[in-house]
């Protein structure tokens, strides 16, 4: 995941990259799915997560679109 | 034979490693960290490696991600709690902070100008140099672990 001043920088870098563009996100909003995805990575506890739960978190994060779809 | 308990100490020991020290223990200091042999160890890392929990570079022993940390210099330099850790992406340069509960500043660069880019996390709340930064996902979720370095 890269990081891009603006939108219109992501696609002259997609152009450039003869690739279609992905999802976009504010850094706002990545932000509160790194608050979510990584607050307990440190823990013994944290043995990796499973399709559900990697949902729910999208879900929370307020990522709904296909791009986020999880095969359960 | 890998004995699960172990496993998961191994994955905890790493991240604490990079925690700590900004980057992963080989797998000696692993070893000698668990009173096991070297080759027990890599065996333990490859299996962390095939059940994601981090992931070594091509053909060897050495953690390239244990995201959000990376094992190498990356254009995301994240600093906190008086070290400097380097990130695997953008999404993971506000992963180290999140990981480690702690306040940071952040150096990176717009992919496609080059223009420096500065964001500070203070007491959970995001300030930033630039307006409208954006973080672009290449990759739908259902293909992230096809190509890890490319997503």
């Amino acid at each position: 995941m890269l990081l891009f001043q603006s939108e219109e920088w992501i696609d002259k870098w997609c152009k450039r990259n003869n690739l279609e563009c992905g999802e976009v996100l504010t850094i706002q909003q990545v932000w509160e799915l790194s608050k979510l995805w990584y607050h307990n990575r440190l823990s013994l506890e944290y043995h990796g997560r499973s399709a559900e739960q990697v949902a729910e978190i999208f879900r929370q994060a307020g990522l709904k679109s296909k791009f986020w779809y999880i095969q359960k | 034979m890998k004995e699960e308990s172990m496993l998961w100490q191994i994955r905890h020991f790493v991240y604490s490693h990079f925690a700590d020290t900004t980057r992963a223990p080989s797998v000696d200091e692993t070893a000698a960290r668990f009173d096991i042999s070297a080759e027990e160890a890599g065996e333990y890392y490859k299996e962390l490696h095939n059940r994601h929990a981090f992931f070594l570079d091509l053909e060897t022993l050495t953690v390239r991600m244990a995201n959000p940390f990376s094992g190498i210099p990356t254009d995301f330099k994240v600093h906190a709690n008086g070290k400097t850790y380097f990130a695997n992406c953008a999404w993971d340069m506000l992963g180290i902070p999140a990981a480690l509960h702690a306040d940071a500043l952040i150096e990176a660069v717009c992919s496609e100008s080059g223009e420096e880019v500065g964001i500070e996390i203070h007491d959970g709340n995001l300030r930033f140099s630039i307006d409208d930064l954006r973080v672009h996902f290449p990759l739908p979720f259902a293909r992230w672990y096809d190509d890890l370095t490319f997503t």
